[in-house]
């Protein structure tokens, strides 16, 4: 019999002339790791909603164990065997210290004292936050504070747990630590329904279910999934792993990696190049001889700043809530540089100092110590007009749809120009622009209400705001954090028009795949900059960044140079791993590295 | 930019902690205590009784091993406050007021009676202010929470919802820092758009017009996050009904003791003050 079972349901929100959920029908049995995936508003969070009883079903039915969530009586014993983890780590906190806040859901069910701290004392184990357990709750890192969150579903031992995009906004390192965390609760049997934005952890699923304007559009293994030609239309995209073993199958259609782990491509591609007679191109050496001939294994030298740069941070330490008992080091000496027309990406875990870093290229902060040049002023000068210098170095900070204030989104988009002085037909002209630039036509959504956008057309109706001010340098702090592949796609493409243009773009991102698309990385760790260089110095050293992991084509391509296989590591996307995969076999390509290249020893 | 810092006001109440006998109290002793302090700080009828609650108030802050300095510092955003008060009392003659003037300045003469107002209000106020800064340096957020379904418990049998009150409570504590985080994310935003928030005008509604674009959303994200607190909470079971809790704070006999001297103590003094002299003559 199936845990979950879903017939013909229907959802609407009060208010809404259309479904957010139509017909749709499935059955989840006991012990499944299901994924579901979806465009930004295709009702994947609805359904979850809809089955923890948070969202009234309009009609078809929900089952979970056999009970119904539309039934107050059954709701009460069904929440007790589910676990639901929601995105934002924050808002999910009741209590102020860990082992408590973990208390909240057995305390609701009335159990005795005894009970609750023994499964509280398991819930921590099992989520690794043992010794944590008499912290503040909001003392936890993001990765940590998600973990309570499970542990918090946990102590309820349930036998589902529905996880609603819950990886959206912890940071890489505390990411893995939760997803394994998971895959651990699964194999002890817990049923898994996991909402996500990611195609990486999608893969980690054996099932997938694909929303699309809240139809249920595909019900299959997620390598059948990946060779749909609906995938862009259903807004998602190919892993990086699916995509560069389908670019080798095109010559080589035996090429079947295991797994999508970087080594079970190497190892498909070793057994292919001994089948194919492709010699290994250098001694097996790679593994006991960690040093990259190509690349230097220290830091790269500090890129010294230029006259003309756009940005310059010259060992800038800023103290947060300076003087007071909250007092923490936000930056500690970090130098960076951005070259004018240039595309910088900083990259690093929650807390690393990337958001004090782009705040102080606009001068909504100010060093304690060291100096700042933002497009050749020092916003310290005495007399520095900072708001016309705020208007030709723009920022846009972290979900700036949540400052939104007015009615109609032309308004909106108006607001900062408008506060520059401009008035008339000059500042309609900006406005259109800027709404084109992120494909809000003008027309269509200038009397819009804000209110009535969905979630990715106010990132970008935010991000028109910014556009709006015809900024210099654009200091973009993580704009593609929660959205789906086809928004994060626009996202990228816009940050490389506004490159193409000669504007300057400094960006925050937690997604290593994206700032390979940047001219240098940053890659920063306790307010320091710990590394930086272009993408492929930064990713395809000897060691990956610290702190971080390599994107996954850097990652096998630093194992093929491992395995000997290649004689220096040189993808950084999944189309260039394939090309070196492809030259490793022999294959003749158009534009690619002559084969003599990849047989030379270092 | 430190005004662009939102936490940096937000320090009122801090909770210090120390290894210290008064940390290790149960939350319905502290609260206890903070009755015993406060009650004769308001009933106080002189500056010396008040004074004398201030002192006490920093000895035991010495015993809970919090700084006197630390308690002392709370009181400065009271200042402007205080001086407001004072300045009413020194302007404003009191009826029947038959003191000596000690200044003449025209229409205002300073009289010793309004001298010695200002002295007690001032005194009270500290007292006050430092008993409370002792309660919430000594009683963490949880605690406090805790206290306050701990002390209303006996009233849940006449109907009084001593958990929801406290919950409450702890959800208000909790939204300080997010409402903080949000209106610093919001007042970030604007200012990169070229808002100045109301400077240079001294035009009351214009000041207000200007602060929209940060009010407006700072709303709406309030909403949202109350919304998705209350789904997580619900996901989690909540219903407002009957429950257990999984903190416990058992009291020795010690303790207990402790708890029937502190209402002796605050009732009594309560009581002597209200037999004392009005300094107001009535």
């Amino acid at each position: 019999m199936p845990f979950v079972d879903v017939r013909g349901l229907f959802h609407r929100y009060p208010g809404s002339p259309v479904h957010s959920l139509s017909d749709v029908s499935f059955q989840v049995e006991p012990g499944e790791y299901l994924a579901v995936l979806g465009a930004n508003g295709s009702g994947k969070s609805t359904l979850v909603r809809c089955l923890d009883g948070l969202a009234e079903i309009e009609s078809g039915s929900a089952r979970v164990g056999g009970l119904d969530p539309m039934n107050a009586d059954e709701l009460a014993e069904l929440r007790a065997r589910t676990g639901l983890v929601f995105q934002s780590p924050a808002d999910q906190l009741v209590a102020s210290v860990v082992e408590e806040d973990c208390a909240f859901g057995p305390e609701n069910l009335g159990l005795p004292r005894e009970e609750i701290a023994r499964r509280v004392a398991s819930a921590l184990e099992a989520a690794g936050l043992s010794a944590e357990r008499s912290r503040p709750a909001w003392a936890l890192s993001a990765g940590q504070q998600q973990r309570l969150a499970v542990a918090g579903a946990l102590a309820l031992e349930p036998e589902l747990l529905l996880l609603d995009e819950a990886t959206a906004m912890i940071d890489p390192p505390g990411r893995t630590g939760f997803l394994d965390l998971i895959e651990r609760l699964n194999s002890g049997g817990t049923t898994v329904i996991h909402v996500t934005h990611s195609m990486e952890e999608a893969l980690r699923a054996r099932r997938v279910l694909v929303l699309s304007g809240g139809r249920l559009s595909f019900d299959g293994a997620p390598a059948e999934l990946f060779e749909r030609p609906e995938l862009e239309a259903w807004s998602l995209s190919r892993p990086a792993s699916l995509e560069a073993a389908r670019r080798v199958r095109v010559a080589f259609p035996d090429f079947r990696p295991a797994g999508s782990a970087p080594a079970d491509f190497r190892d498909e591609l070793a057994r292919l190049a001994r089948i194919f007679g492709a010699a290994p191109a250098v001694p097996r050496a790679g593994p006991s001889n960690p040093s990259n001939p190509s690349i230097p294994s220290d830091a790269a030298p500090v890129d010294p700043p230029r006259d003309d740069d756009a940005l310059v941070l010259d060992k800038v330490v800023h103290e947060y809530l300076g003087g007071t008992e909250l007092a923490k080091l936000a930056l500690d000496g970090a130098s960076l540089r951005a070259g004018k027309g240039e595309l910088v990406a900083l990259v690093g875990a929650t807390g690393s100092g990337k958001s004090s870093a782009l705040q102080h290229g606009n001068a909504l902060l100010a060093p304690s110590s060291g100096s700042v040049r933002v497009l050749g002023l020092d916003p310290a000068a005495k007399g520095a007009d900072l708001k016309a210098l705020r208007s030709r170095a723009a920022l846009a900070v972290q979900r700036p749809e949540t400052a939104l204030f007015e009615t109609c989104v032309g308004d909106d988009v108006a607001f900062g120009p408008r506060n520059h002085g401009l008035r008339g037909k000059p500042l309609v002209e900006r406005v259109r622009s800027a709404m084109e630039r992120v494909k809000l036509p003008y027309a269509e959504f200038r009397d819009r209400p804000v209110r009535a956008l969905s979630g990715g057309e106010k990132r970008r109706a935010a991000m028109a705001g910014v556009l709006a001010l015809e900024p210099e340098l654009l200091l973009l702090d993580e704009p593609c954090a929660g959205l789906d592949p086809g928004g994060r796609e626009s996202a990228l493409a816009l940050q490389a028009a506004l490159k193409a243009d000669g504007r300057t773009v400094a960006v925050s991102t937690h997604s290593m795949e994206d700032a390979t698309r940047a001219d240098r990385v940053y890659v920063l760790e306790k307010g320091r900059v710990v590394a930086e260089g272009s993408p492929a110095e930064v990713f395809l050293g000897t060691e990956p960044p610290p702190g971080l992991e390599r994107p996954w084509a850097a990652e096998a391509s630093v194992l093929l140079w491992r395995a000997g296989l290649t004689s220096a590591p040189g993808a950084l996307d999944a189309a260039a791993l394939a090309d070196e995969a492809l030259a490793v076999l022999g294959a003749p390509r158009p534009g690619g590295v002559p084969r003599a290249a990849a047989e030379g020893s270092p | 930019m430190k005004d662009l810092e939102f936490f940096r006001n937000a320090t009122l109440g801090q909770y210090v902690d120390s290894p210290s006998r008064v940390h290790a109290f149960a939350p319905l002793t502290k609260y206890l205590g903070l009755l015993a302090l406060a009650a004769p700080a308001l009933a106080s009828r002189t500056t010396y009784a008040a004074l004398a609650v201030m002192a006490l108030g920093l000895l035991v802050a010495l015993a809970a091993g919090v700084r006197p300095a630390f308690l002392l510092r709370g009181l400065k955003p009271a200042l402007p406050a205080l001086a407001l008060i004072m300045a009413l009392q020194i302007l404003l003659s009191w009826p029947g007021d038959a003191s000596a003037a000690l200044l003449r300045l025209g229409p205002i003469d300073v009289t010793v009676a309004e001298l010695a107002n200002s002295a007690r209000i001032a005194a009270r106020l500290a007292a006050l202010m430092v008993t409370l800064g002792l309660f919430t340096a000594t009683a963490s957020e949880s605690q406090i929470v805790h206290g306050i379904e701990d002390i209303l418990a006996p009233l849940s049998r006449l109907g009084i919802p001593a958990h929801r009150l406290a919950l409450v409570v702890g959800i208000a504590f909790r939204f300080i820092p997010i409402l903080a985080g949000e209106a610093e994310l919001i007042v970030k935003a604007q200012a990169s758009r070229g808002a100045d928030f109301g400077s240079g005008t001294r035009n009351p509604f214009r000041r207000v017009k200007a602060w929209l674009p940060v009010l407006v959303p700072l709303m709406l994200r309030a909403l949202e996050r109350s919304e998705s607190l209350v789904e997580a909470m619900e996901a989690r079971g909540y219903s407002g009904g009957l429950r257990s809790r999984l903190a416990s704070y058992p009291a020795g006999r010690g303790e207990k003791a402790l708890r029937i001297a502190l209402v002796l103590f605050g009732s009594l003094s309560v009581f002597l003050a209200s037999r004392a002299p009005s300094p107001w003559g009535t």
